[in-house]
C-alpha cells in the first residue's frame, strides 16, 4: 500500500496530523492499535495550566513564551512560541470542522470543573460543559445535582463539598426509568456509554428532562454527569429544549462520552477528507534504509506493506505503547528510536503518587524539526508527535492536549511544506 | 535484570488495564444485559476461572465471537479469543441439541439439501415450516433461510471448469466453503471468471471440510478440530507440494483458517498461515504489484455500492482490499458504512432467544444502509448478506460478483 | 462511659484479635485498642501460608509440631478463610536429593504427612512448577487469608462482648507502684485522649511490642527482620510451591485467593525504621531471580505490587546480643520476670500459630484474674465457616453466579447478610474481585471500616489485577454519600488509598503496571483534578 504520509497512532495527535495533511490534499493512512486515549476526556483540551515550577498560567501564549528560555528541551520551547501560537489558533477550527463545537482563549485560560467538583485552568470546553472565568466564580446560587440511580461514576456529594466553598446551595436528583432498570440487570455494565445509549431514545431523553425539571424547580441551573448523545449528536440540545432552564453537564470516569464522541467525528473527519484508517492493527517493524523509511510492518497486513514518502510517530507514550517501559529501560518499540529518560528505575518516580514524576516526561529524542532521532542520527521522514515526545509534563503542567495538537500541526506543516520526493 | 524484559505473558488478560473502551464498542452488551460485557466475560473473568474452574459463567455463550472488542483494545488484549477459550474449557461439554447440530454442520445439512433445493427452499420458505422449526428447534420464525442451490459448486466445478484450468500459467487453490458450495455457487463461478482474466487457473483442495467457524459457536469443539485437521491437511498439500497459494472469498472462513484454527483449537498453521488470503487482498496485491490487470466494461450503467464490513474482517484488517477493488471499477461509486456488527454473528441469529438481540444490534447498520442511497450493498461475509438482505430493502453482493459482472 | 475492663489487648494483629476472641469466650470482659486498621502488621504482611510445619520440620521441630497442629485446627474453625491446597516441596538439580531423606524423616517426626512423588506426577499435579526438578514431597500447606482471619475473630469477639476500638493508640502504660493498671490512648479519629483500666495488660503488638513495653520501663529484646513479597496478577499455581532445602530467601510461592505471592526477602533493619518498609530493587530482583526457579512462568508473569513486614523475632533472654533468636512464642509475664504486675506480654511466633498464643495469653491472664474458664477457640467454629460454602451457595441462588462465589469465598456463611435483592445491590463496584454495593454497605456497617484502605482489607476492593483503578473512587463515592463531612473525608481517604498503592506499585512499576500508573494519572490527577493538598515531597 502505498500513500503520501502514514502515522503511526490514532489518538489527538495523528488525528490532528492527518486531517490536517489530508486537507492539503495529502493521501494519508492512519495505523492505529486500538482506540485510543482520547476516550478518557474530560471533555476540555488544555494548552498550559501551570509553569514547570507549578505557578498557575493565566495567559498559556505567555507562558509558552516564558518556556522557550526556562525549558528548551520542552515540545513547545521546540516548536517555538511564534509558532505555537499560531497552531493554537488554528485548533478551534480543526475541532469545529470535525464537528466539536469548542469555546476558549489561547491567551486567557478558563476552568474547567471536574467530577471531583475542582476547577482547573484549560484552554477549549467542549460546549456544554461546566466552567467559569475563576475558580468560584459559577454562573449560579443554587444548583441541582443530577445523577441517574445506581451510577457509580459520577459523585454529586463530591461536587457539592467543593461547590459550598464558594457559597453556592446544592440540591440533589435522581433520575431513573424502566429502560435503566434493563440495563442494571447487568452488574458491570451500568456505566457512561450503557446509559447514554438508552437517552439516545426520544422517550427516555424525555423522562430525563422531566425529571430534571422536577429535581430541580426553583435551582437557578442543574447539572448532569456526561451520559448523553453517544450515537446522537444532538442529544443534549433537545434535552437543553426540554429542561427549560441551563444545564451544564460534567465529565465522568471512563469511559467519557465527550472522548468517544471526539474519536469518532475526528475518525469520521479524516475519512471524509479521503483518509484511511486502520484500526485495531499493531506496527510490528521498520525497514529503514539510509536515514529514511522505507515501509512499515504490521500484524494485520503481513507482506503488504506500508509504504509512503513521509512517516509520523504518533503512538503516544506508556498506555498506548509508544514507549515500554521494561524494568531497566524506556524502549520505542517500532524504530528503536533513542529515548530520554533518566537511567536508575530508582529515579523514575517518588513514593507519593500525585508527585511530578519524571517517568511521566520520558520520550523519544527528536531533533528541532521533530525528526526522530536514532543511534544519535535523525531519520530524515519521520517525524514524532504527541504523547510520545520528552520533556514535558502532560498531566502537572496540564499541557497533554495542546502538544499533542500543536506538535501534530507542526509536522503537518513540515511534511505539506517538504519538496515532492 | 534480565526477568521480565519484555513480558508478555501467555496470559494475554494481564495486559487488560482495565480501560473500559471494550465495553464501549461490544455489539452485544450494548442490547443484552444477560451478557456480562467483555471485560467481565474475558480478562476479569479468565482471572477469576485461574482461581477456581466454578467460577464460569454461562452467559458466555452470548459473546458473537465478533472480535470488535479486540480491535478497540488498546492493550492488544484477545478479549474474543479468551472469551471462546473459556467456553471450550469450562463451559457445558454435552448440551447440544439438535438445532445446534443442524445449523452448525452447514456441510452435512447442504449435502442433504442441494439435491432437493426447490423443495427444501420452498418448505424453509413456509410459515407452518418455520412455526414447527421454531417450536420444536427453537429457531426463529421470523428468520429467513438462505436458499439452498440446486446442484453443488463443487459438481459444476467438476463438470464444466475443471479441465479449462490447467491450461492457466498460474494456479491458485480456491476454499469455496458451504456458502458457495451449497448456497451460492454462482459466487465460486464469479471468482473462477476473475481469476482466469487474471491469468490463473483455480484449483480446489484435495478435500475441504467446513471450516467449522459454526461448529465452534455451537460447542461441537470435537468436530471442528477434526475438520480442522482435515483442511490444514489440504491446504500444507497445496502450498508445500504444489507452491499453490489458497484463496477464500469468505471473510468468515479466511479469518477461522487463519486465526481461529491456532488460538482456538489449538492448531498450530504458522507454516502456511501466510498462504492463505481472502480472495480480494490476493487480487490487489497480484493487480498493485503489476502481475496481472483487469479489463472493465466501460459501458455499465453508474453504481452506488454501499460496502459493510463484517466483523471478522475488521479483525483482520483487511477491508481496505475489498473496498480498493470496488474503486478500481469504472461507474462505481463507493459509500464505506460505518464499521459495526449486523447482528447475525454465523449462526447466533438464527437461534429464537438470540433474534431480537441480533436485529438490534443490527438496527443502526440497517438505518444507515437505508440513508446511504445505495443501489447495492457490498460485503464478503456471506451471514451478512442474509442479515442485511432479510432487514433491510437493498440487495446485498460479493464484491467479487459486482467486480465480475462488470468485466469486459 | 465505664472506661473499666478484666483485659485490655494492645495491638490488633492475629494475636490481639485471637486474644479478644479467647478472652469473651471465657466471659472476660475485654477491650482491644489498635492504633490503626485490624491486621496492618505483620499479620497482614507475610505469605498468607497455612504452614503444614514442613518448613520448619528439619530445623525447628517445636514450631513444625505447633504449626502442624494449628493447621488442622484452622482447616476446622476458619474453613472460609482457608484454601486446601496442599504443598509441594521441589528439589531442583541445584539442591541435590541429599535434603529430601532428612526433610521427610523430620517431617514424619513431626507428624506432618509428606509423601514423596514422581517428579512427573509432580508437573501434572502442579503444571507451573519448575519442569527441571528432581525430586518432590507432598505436604498438608494451604493458604490463609490474614484479613479474614483476623476479622472473624473480632466478629466473634465483638458478639461475644468485646469491645474492639482501632484507630486508638496507646500512648502510655498507667501505673500505680509496681503494677499496671491501665493505659492512656489517643482516639484518632475523634482526635482526643482517653484512659482506659484493666487488672490486665496484655501487650500483643507484635514488633511495635518492643516500643510498648518500654513504656512500662521493660527491654523485650526484639530484632525487626524485614521480608519483603511480591504479588503476581492472577493465580499461578495450584499448590503451594517450596524449596526442599534449608530454608532460604524468596523460595515459597503461595496461592492466595485470585493471586499468587511469593516471598521473603530477609534483613535486619533498625528499630526505628519498622514504619517505615521501602522495598528496593534488589530485594524486587532477588525475589523474581529466586521466584523463576520455583515457576518459570514467573519471569513473564505481571507483578501487582510489592510489599514487605517486619516479623517480631525476640532474643532470647540469656542473650542480649540477639545471635540466639527463636521463632517460636514469647510469652512473658512481666510480674515474675520484671517485678510488674498486671503486665503481660505475647511475641514471637506465627500467623499459623496466632490462636495458641492466644490461648496461651488468656491462660495466663485467668490465671493472675482467678477465672477458671478453659478455651475453647479450638472447637468453635469463626463466624462464617459454620456452614459448608455448598449450603451457603443454595441460599444465595438469585445472585448472578461469579458475584456469588466471589462474596462466598470472602464472607463465607455470612454472605447471606450482604444485601443482594435489588440489581441496585448487585451492582459492582470492584470488578477485577467482583464487589458489589451491597458487599461494600455491608462491610462499612460491620466490619468496622473506617476508610477506603480498610475497606480494601476486608473485601479485596481494590486487589485486584488494577489496584483500585476505578473502583477506589466508587467507594469513595459510596463512603461520601452520607453528608457533607463524609464527603470531604472520602476524598481524602481516596487521596490516601492512591498514595498507599503507589507505595505498593512503584517498586515493580514497568510494563503494564507502568501503563496503569499513567492511566490512573491521567484519571484522578487529570480528569478529577485531584492532588495531596496534605503533603508534597520534593521532586528527586
Amino acid at each position: 500500500m502505498r500513500f503520501d504520509t502514514v502515522i503511526i497512532g490514532g489518538g489527538l495527535a495523528g488525528m490532528a496530523c492527518g486531517i490536517r495533511l489530508a486537507e492539503a490534499g495529502l493521501r494519508c493512512a492512519i495505523i492505529s492499535q486500538g482506540q485510543s486515549a482520547i476516550h478518557f476526556s474530560s471533555g476540555s483540551f488544555d494548552l498550559l495550566g501551570r509553569m514547570p515550577d507549578g505557578t498557575p498560567v493565566t495567559d498559556p501564549l505567555a507562558g509558552i513564551a516564558a518556556l522557550e528560555t526556562a525549558e528548551p528541551g520542552h515540545p513547545y520551547a521546540v516548536i517555538g512560541a511564534e509558532a505555537c501560537e499560531r497552531y493554537a489558533r488554528q485548533v478551534p477550527r480543526l475541532l469545529r470542522e470535525a464537528g466539536i463545537p469548542v469555546t476558549g482563549e489561547c491567551r486567557q485560560n478558563h476552568f474547567r470543573v471536574t467530577p471531583m467538583g475542582k476547577a482547573v485552568p484549560t484552554w477549549l470546553t467542549i460546549d456544554g460543559y461546566l466552567t467559569a472565568a475563576e475558580p468560584g466564580k459559577l454562573s449560579f446560587k443554587t444548583v441541582c445535582i443530577v445523577n441517574v440511580e445506581g451510577f457509580l461514576d459520577f459523585y454529586p456529594e463530591f461536587i457539592a463539598e467543593e461547590f459550598r466553598k464558594y457559597g453556592v446551595t446544592c440540591r440533589f436528583g435522581t433520575v431513573n426509568c424502566p429502560a435503566l432498570e434493563e440495563i442494571r440487570r447487568n452488574p458491570s455494565e451500568m456505566r457512561s456509554a450503557n446509559i447514554a445509549r438508552v437517552f439516545d431514545h426520544d422517550q427516555n431523553l424525555e423522562a430525563l428532562a422531566a425529571a430534571i425539571r422536577e429535581a430541580s424547580a426553583g435551582c437557578d441551573a442543574a447539572i448532569l454527569p456526561a451520559i448523553i448523545g453517544i450515537n446522537r449528536n444532538d442529544a443534549f440540545q433537545a434535552l437543553k429544549g426540554m429542561v427549560e432552564m441551563p444545564l451544564y453537564l460534567l465529565a465522568t470516569l471512563p469511559p467519557s462520552i465527550p472522548g468517544i464522541k471526539a474519536q469518532q467525528l475526528l475518525q469520521r473527519r479524516f475519512r471524509a477528507l479521503g483518509g484511511e484508517y486502520f484500526l485495531g492493527d499493531t506496527v510490528l517493524r521498520a525497514e529503514v534504509h539510509q536515514q529514511r523509511v522505507q515501509r512499515l510492518f504490521t500484524a494485520n497486513h503481513g507482506n503488504i506493506t506500508f509504504e509512503a514518502d513521509h512517516f509520523v510517530l504518533a503512538s503516544g507514550s506508556f498506555f498506548s505503547r509508544g514507549l515500554v517501559a521494561t524494568p531497566d529501560r524506556i524502549v520505542e518499540p517500532v524504530f528503536g528510536a533513542d529515548t530520554l529518560h533518566v537511567p536508575s528505575r530508582d529515579d523514575w518516580y517518588t513514593t507519593h503518587f500525585f508527585d511530578r514524576q519524571n517517568y511521566q516526561a520520558f520520550g523519544v529524542r527528536t531533533d528541532r524539526s521533530l525528526h526522530v532521532v536514532r543511534e544519535g542520527n535523525a531519520i530524515e521522514n519521520l517525524y514524532c508527535a504527541g504523547a510520545g515526545l520528552a520533556g514535558f509534563h502532560p498531566i502537572q503542567d496540564g499541557c497533554g492536549a495542546g502538544v499533542s495538537l500543536l506538535s501534530a500541526l507542526f509536522v503537518a506543516d513540515r511534511i505539506s511544506n517538504s519538496k515532492p520526493l | 535484570m534480565n526477568i521480565q524484559q519484555n513480558t508478555v505473558s501467555e496470559n494475554n488478560f494481564e495486559q487488560c488495564i482495565k480501560c473500559t473502551i471494550c465495553t464501549v464498542y461490544c455489539p452485544v452488551a450494548a442490547v443484552n444485559p444477560d451478557y456480562p460485557g467483555p471485560k467481565q466475560a474475558g480478562p476479569d473473568g479468565e482471572r477469576l476461572r485461574l482461581k477456581q474452574p466454578d467460577f464460569y459463567d454461562n452467559a458466555l455463550k452470548y459473546c458473537m465471537n465478533c472480535k470488535r472488542c479486540e480491535v478497540a483494545c488498546p492493550s492488544n488484549v484477545r478479549i474474543g479469543d479468551i472469551i471462546q477459550a473459556a467456553r471450550i474449557k469450562y463451559g457445558p461439554k454435552h448440551n447440544t441439541s439438535v438445532r445446534n447440530f443442524v445449523l452448525a454442520n452447514t456441510d452435512l445439512v447442504g449435502s442433504l439439501a442441494t439435491p432437493f433445493a426447490p423443495i427444501v427452499n420452498m418448505a424453509v420458505g413456509l410459515k407452518p415450516v418455520r412455526m414447527v422449526m421454531d417450536k420444536v428447534m427453537a429457531i426463529d420464525h421470523r428468520r429467513i433461510f438462505p436458499k439452498y442451490a440446486h446442484g453443488t459448486f463443487t459438481a459444476w466445478y467438476r463438470k464444466h471448469a475443471a479441465a479449462q484450468q490447467a491450461a492457466f500459467p498460474q494456479q491458485v487453490a480456491y476454499f469455496h466453503g458451504c456458502y458457495v458450495n451449497y448456497n451460492n455457487p454462482q459466487l465460486g463461478k464469479d471468482l473462477i471468471r476473475i481469476m482466469n482474466a487474471l491469468g490463473y487457473g483455480v484449483q480446489l483442495l484435495d478435500k475441504e471440510k467446513c471450516c467449522g467457524v459454526a461448529l465452534i459457536s455451537n460447542g461441537l469443539y470435537k468436530q471442528a478440530k477434526r475438520q480442522a485437521q482435515t483442511n490444514l491437511a489440504s491446504i500444507r498439500s497445496s502450498v508445500n507440494d504444489c507452491r499453490t497459494d489458497v484463496i477464500a472469498t469468505s471473510s468468515t472462513c479466511t479469518f477461522t483458517l487463519r486465526d481461529e484454527y491456532p488460538h482456538l483449537l489449538q492448531l498450530p498453521n504458522d507454516d502456511v498461515r501466510d498462504h492463505i488470503e481472502l480472495a480480494t487482498r490476493y487480487i490487489y496485491r497480484l493487480i498493485q504489484e503489476g502481475k496481472a490487470r483487469l479489463k472493465f466494461r466501460e459501458d455499465a450503467a453508474p453504481l452506488r455500492v454501499a460496502y459493510h464490513t463484517p466483523c471478522h474482517m475488521e479483525k483482520m484488517g483487511w477491508a481496505y482490499y475489498s473496498i480498493e477493488l470496488l474503486r478500481m471499477i469504472p461507474g462505481v461509486e463507493v459509500v464505506v458504512l460505518d464499521s459495526q456488527c449486523c447482528g447475525i454473528a454465523g449462526t447466533y441469529g438464527f437461534k429464537k432467544e438470540n433474534y431480537n438481540t441480533s436485529q438490534a444490534v443490527g438496527e443502526p447498520l440497517f438505518r444507515q444502509i437505508e440513508a446511504s442511497g445505495a443501489d447495492i450493498v457490498a460485503t464478503d461475509c456471506e451471514t451478512c448478506k442474509w442479515q442485511i438482505e432479510m432487514s433491510t430493502s437493498k440487495a446485498c453482493e460479493h464484491p467479487l460478483s459486482i467486480l465480475a459482472s462488470r468485466l469486459a | 462511659m465505664n472506661n473499666t475492663y478484666d483485659v485490655i489487648i494492645i495491638g490488633g494483629g492475629a494475636t490481639g484479635a485471637g486474644i479478644a476472641r479467647d478472652c469473651s469466650l471465657r466471659g472476660i470482659k475485654a477491650l482491644l485498642l489498635e492504633r490503626s486498621d485490624i491486621a496492618t502488621g505483620a499479620t497482614g504482611r507475610n505469605h498468607g501460608l497455612l504452614h503444614s510445619g514442613a518448613r520448619y520440620a528439619v530445623t525447628d521441630h517445636e514450631s513444625a509440631v505447633e504449626c502442624i497442629r494449628e493447621n488442622m485446627i484452622l482447616r476446622k474453625i476458619a474453613a472460609h478463610c482457608v484454601e486446601e491446597t496442599d504443598g509441594l516441596f521441589i528439589t531442583l538439580p541445584e539442591d541435590g536429593l541429599e535434603y529430601q531423606a532428612t526433610f521427610v524423616d523430620a517431617c514424619r517426626r513431626a507428624g506432618i504427612r509428606a509423601d514423596i512423588i514422581d517428579p512427573k506426577e509432580a508437573l501434572r499435579l502442579e503444571p507451573s512448577a519448575n519442569p527441571a526438578l528432581i525430586g518432590a514431597v507432598r505436604v498438608p500447606d494451604g493458604a490463609v487469608d490474614p484479613f479474614r482471619l483476623t476479622s472473624s475473630n473480632i466478629l466473634d469477639a465483638k458478639a461475644h462482648g468485646a469491645e474492639v476500638r482501632t484507630y486508638t493508640e496507646v500512648k502510655e502504660l498507667l501505673r500505680e507502684q509496681d503494677r499496671i493498671v491501665g493505659v492512656a490512648a489517643y482516639d484518632h479519629r475523634a482526635k482526643c485522649e482517653v484512659n482506659f483500666y484493666a487488672r490486665v495488660v496484655i501487650n500483643a503488638g507484635g514488633i511495635w511490642g518492643h516500643g510498648i513495653a518500654a513504656k512500662a520501663g521493660i527491654t523485650v529484646n526484639m530484632l525487626p527482620a524485614k521480608g519483603a513479597l511480591l504479588i503476581f496478577g492472577h493465580r499461578v499455581n495450584k499448590l503451594v510451591l517450596n524449596r526442599c532445602r534449608k530454608p532460604a530467601d524468596a523460595d515459597i510461592l503461595v496461592p492466595g485467593d485470585t493471586i499468587s505471592l511469593i516471598g521473603t526477602t530477609s534483613s535486619k533493619v533498625p528499630y526505628d525504621q519498622i514504619d517505615n518498609m521501602v522495598i528496593t530493587p534488589d530485594e524486587v530482583d532477588i525475589l523474581l531471580r529466586e521466584g523463576e526457579k520455583l515457576a518459570p512462568q514467573l519471569a513473564q508473569t505481571r507483578i501487582l505490587r510489592a510489599y514487605a513486614g517486619v516479623r517480631p523475632l525476640v532474643a532470647s533472654d540469656d542473650d542480649p546480643s540477639g545471635r540466639t533468636v527463636s521463632r517460636g512464642i514469647v510469652l512473658l509475664d512481666h510480674a515474675t520476670r520484671d517485678g510488674m504486675e498486671g503486665f503481660i506480654t505475647i511475641t514471637g511466633g506465627k500467623l499459623m500459630t496466632y490462636r495458641l498464643m492466644a490461648e496461651w495469653a488468656t491462660d495466663l491472664a485467668c490465671r493472675k484474674l482467678g477465672i477458671e474458664a478453659t478455651c475453647r477457640t479450638a472447637e468453635l467454629p469463626l463466624p462464617g465457616s459454620a456452614e459448608s460454602r455448598r449450603e451457603v451457595e443454595k441460599k444465595l441462588h438469585d445472585k448472578p453466579i461469579v458475584q456469588r462465589r466471589s462474596t462466598i469465598s470472602r464472607h463465607g456463611a455470612l454472605a447471606v447478610e450482604i444485601d443482594g435483592k435489588s440489581s441496585l445491590k448487585n451492582s459492582l463496584v470492584c470488578e477485577c474481585e467482583e464487589v458489589s454495593i451491597g458487599e461494600v454497605e455491608y462491610a462499612m456497617e460491620h466490619l468496622s471500616v473506617n476508610n477506603l484502605i480498610d475497606l480494601r482489607r476486608r473485601t479485596r476492593i481494590g486487589m485486584g489485577t488494577c489496584q483500585g483503578e476505578l473502583c477506589a473512587c466508587r467507594a469513595a463515592g459510596l463512603m461520601g454519600r452520607k453528608d457533607p463531612v463524609c464527603a470531604r473525608k472520602a476524598k481524602e481517604d481516596l487521596v490516601a488509598f492512591l498514595n498507599e498503592r503507589w507505595k505498593g506499585m512503584a517498586p515493580i512499576a514497568w510494563g503494564d503496571t507502568l501503563r496503569e500508573s499513567e492511566y490512573t494519572s491521567w484519571i484522578y490527577e487529570g480528569v478529577c483534578g485531584l492532588s495531596d493538598e496534605r503533603k508534597k515531597t520534593t521532586v528527586k
